[in-house]
């Protein structure tokens, strides 16, 4: 889900050496170094800002915590890093990545970070550069970029070429994720105990964004409804208690690992429509192998709500790959060809709203050789499916 | 769709009909990337209100008649509750309703300008400009210029944004102790202030024996001497302020407060010099000056300082970063952070700060208390 992208992300970030030390990142190097090897690429710029950095978080370790950073990668040689932040604030921006040469990329240190950084490649012939994630580059940043590559060098787009971030989530990875997924879990109960407390609905929100954070969230999100679930809208700071069940959104990330929930609560026992929900969730997990085609469980999905129709937050979508980004890889739609990779870690979401009440349910699954394990669930609705 | 013809029409947009009508333009478009950079003006927020989730846009044409296009489709209802323009529009393609849009308002492409494009992703820029066939011409300081000063309700939410971080840096002084880590109090203060209404907050809150500079909170578990810097940045309502604070944890040496002292100087000698006609440079060498004076002339630059304050996003951003190369006039009602924030050998990094307001007298602080050597007793 989208949410306001705060101004900052107040959370501890540090280059988890004792979780993800520097082989885990030789394999991810190695893919992208065949990949420079196939296209004849001297080296990968690889661009991320503050609100997506998956895959400079998956090659650097490095996540911008405001504004954008590049890493620089050469196929032989030494990387380095530039951030739009002040010299100042390096030392600082050092401890996040494992890429020793970090510098500031921002106005006149543009040019003195970035241009003699190109001298080692010293054909004659004009070279192609490869590029990742400058689709989100500003257009003036990217008018920079291509006034110090001069006529020497030209850029090619990379990110249909290589899978970063894999689809595949490595053994540490996992772990990642499910510490994330359990931070999720105690956090969203954390969201329904205050709602039963009598909270309103941004009270326990933010109950539940306080919780997180005090337990090393990197960042959380929440969005709530205040219209029985037929819309949700981020913090507006009113605090208003309103009728009917509390039906809101949770997002925490935990060492660079996102896991992100929907809760629906209803003041008794889940409502025959939540039920209801909750039993289109599991015939969609259920289904989740690997090879598994996604446009197939969106057509499983809307099947199982039928007559309703898909909740309009959802946009179409039952689910997305989630890890250092909460939108990884292709939306299950109605249409498209993606596949369920093993070891591939998903959200899918179902919900349905009519013109008084809605509600969406959720769950967190890796796909296993054997099928799905869950690894976190909203609260709430039992689970009837597993590993 | 959401439909509004009886809105009162706000300043904000009334000034840019007004420069439409002046310029002899046919309309403006004015875009956000949605990333709510608190040191920017972010246009979207500027003329509809609307704290905008994804990409977004404002499409105003000659006749005063005005769109706000939010992504993704869903934010509909919220921005259209919130915004002041005439209508809203969910989407989840922006370049493909902007299309729409533009036709709808009969915009001349030729005579149209836009404000904040060059901020969007290259993607989608490009898909809209070959959308639209055409790059509106960029005049990308027209929001924040028209924004330089804050309206009476601007002002009162600053007001009560000051009020939040001064209540925000009272639970620092409860609630920081020898034991927790940064992340820890850097989590209660956010939520506490967010409790407090304040919906973003650009919060940077570090500790150390010998401060470099402040940062974003870490893992270090806060010691005994200790001194916590700390920026708290509220936003309330779309006005952001800042107070920067120092707190020594345990009885700090006598150096300390001598040296912080110097600051609270500085900050005198800028409150004073920050009068409606002088100029952020005049302001700058004021305060550059007294530390200067107390021996430190050296140290201002960076890295041992930054700026000595900086405009407030996400309204204007005006004026600018207080530095002795900025020329710009302050303007009465015109608001900045002011802090002369400095790194001095004998005592590390110290932080001193107020969000001000220009008058024709002075700046004058928003803040009720202004800052202090603060310590909290082990």
């Amino acid at each position: 889900m989208q949410t306001v992208q705060p101004c900052v992300t107040i959370g501890s970030y540090i280059w988890a050496q004792d979780r993800l030390p520097y082989d885990e990142f030789t394999p991810r190097l190695d893919a992208l170094r065949a990949a420079m090897e196939r296209n004849g690429w001297p080296a990968v710029l690889v661009y991320g800002d503050v609100r997506e950095h998956a895959a400079l978080a998956y090659l650097s370790s490095f996540i911008p915590r405001v504004r954008w950073g590049m890493a620089l990668l050469p196929r032989s040689g030494d990387a380095r890093l530039l951030c739009a932040m002040s010299t100042r604030d390096l030392p600082a921006m050092r401890t996040l990545t494992w890429i020793a040469d970090v510098r500031s990329g921002m106005g006149p240190e543009w040019e003195k970070a970035f241009d003699p950084w190109l001298e080692r490649f010293t054909d004659d012939q004009a070279q192609k550069l490869g590029t990742i994630g400058f689709d989100i580059m500003a257009p003036v940043l990217y008018a920079a970029v291509r006034r110090s590559l001069g006529e020497r060098f030209s850029l090619q787009r990379a990110d249909d070429g290589v899978a970063i971030p894999a689809h595949r989530k490595r053994p540490r990875e996992l772990t990642m994720i499910r510490a994330s997924c359990k931070l999720l879990e105690a956090a969203a109960k954390t969201f329904a105990e205050s709602w039963r407390g009598n909270h309103a609905p941004e009270t326990a929100a933010l109950d539940a964004e306080r919780f997180a954070r005090s337990l090393a969230a990197q960042d959380v999100r929440t969005l709530v409804s205040l219209d029985g679930g037929r819309t949700l809208v981020p913090f507006q700071g009113r605090f208003e208690t309103c009728a009917g069940p509390l039906v809101g959104y949770l997002a925490v990330k935990v060492l660079g690992y996102w896991a992100d929930m929907f809760v629906t609560v209803d003041e008794g026992s889940a409502t025959a429509a939540v039920r209801h929900a909750g039993d289109a969730l599991d015939a969609i997990i259920a289904d989740m192998r690997p090879g598994a085609r996604t446009d197939a469980l969106h057509a499983k999905a809307v099947a199982a709500l039928a007559p309703s129709k898909l909740h309009p937050v959802l946009g179409g979508s039952i689910g997305h790959g989630i890890g250092l980004s909460l939108h990884e890889g292709a939306e299950f739609q109605a249409s498209g060809d993606t596949m369920l990779a093993e070891d591939g870690v998903y959200t899918v979401q179902v919900g349905v709203a009519d013109a008084k009440a809605g509600h969406v349910l959720s769950a967190i699954v890796r796909v296993a050789a054997k099928g799905a394990e869950i690894l976190a669930r909203s609260p709430g609705i039992a689970a009837s499916t597993s590993d | 769709m959401d439909e509004r013809t009886n809105a009162t029409r706000p300043g904000r947009l009334a000034a840019a009909i007004r420069h439409l009508g002046g310029q002899a333009l046919d309309g403006m478009i004015a875009a956000s990337n949605g990333l709510n950079n608190f040191l920017e003006s972010n246009a979207v927020y500027v003329f509809s209100g609307v704290r905008p989730i994804g990409e977004s846009a404002v499409v105003l044409d000659r006749d005063g008649r005005s769109t706000l296009i939010v992504t993704p489709a869903w934010d509909e209802a919220r921005a259209a509750a919130a915004s002041s323009t005439d209508r809203t529009i969910g989407a989840d393609d922006l370049a493909a309703m902007l299309k729409s849009v533009v036709g709808t308002h009969r915009l001349d492409l030729s005579r149209t300008i836009s404000v904040g494009l060059s901020l969007l992703g290259t993607a989608l820029f490009d898909r809209i400009v070959a959308t639209l066939g055409t790059v509106p011409k960029a005049t990308d300081e027209l929001a924040r210029d028209l924004a330089r000063l804050r309206m009476p309700d601007e002002l009162q939410l600053m007001e009560r944004a000051t009020w939040i971080a001064e209540r925000g840096y009272e639970r620092l002084l409860e609630y920081a102790r020898p034991g927790i880590r940064e992340f820890e109090l850097a989590a209660e203060l956010y939520c506490f202030m967010k409790k407090l209404g304040a919906e973003d907050n650009f919060l940077l809150m570090s500790a150390s024996q010998h401060n470099l500079a402040v940062r974003a909170a870490g893992e270090r578990v806060l010691d005994v001497g200790d001194i916590i810097l700390s920026e708290l940045t509220p936003c309330y309502r779309g006005q952001f302020v800042q107070i920067c604070r120092t707190t020594v944890i345990g009885e700090p040496r006598p150096v300390i407060g001598e040296k912080f002292a110097i600051l609270q100087d500085a900050m005198g000698a800028g409150l004073h010099a920050g009068r409606a006609g002088a100029t952020v440079a005049d302001v700058t060498r004021a305060i550059n000056g007294v530390i200067a004076k107390a021996g430190y002339g050296d140290y201002c630059r960076p890295p041992y300082m930054r700026v000595r304050g900086h405009g407030l996003g996400i309204t204007s951003d005006r004026p600018g970063d207080i530095v002795d190369s900025n020329e710009r006039m302050l303007e009465s009602g015109m608001v900045f952070v002011m802090h002369p924030n400095q790194y001095i050998p004998e005592s590390g990094y110290l932080m001193c700060g107020e969000p001000v307001v220009v008058t024709d007298t002075g700046a004058r602080a928003l803040s009720a208390r202004p800052a202090a050597l603060d310590v909290i007793a082990v």
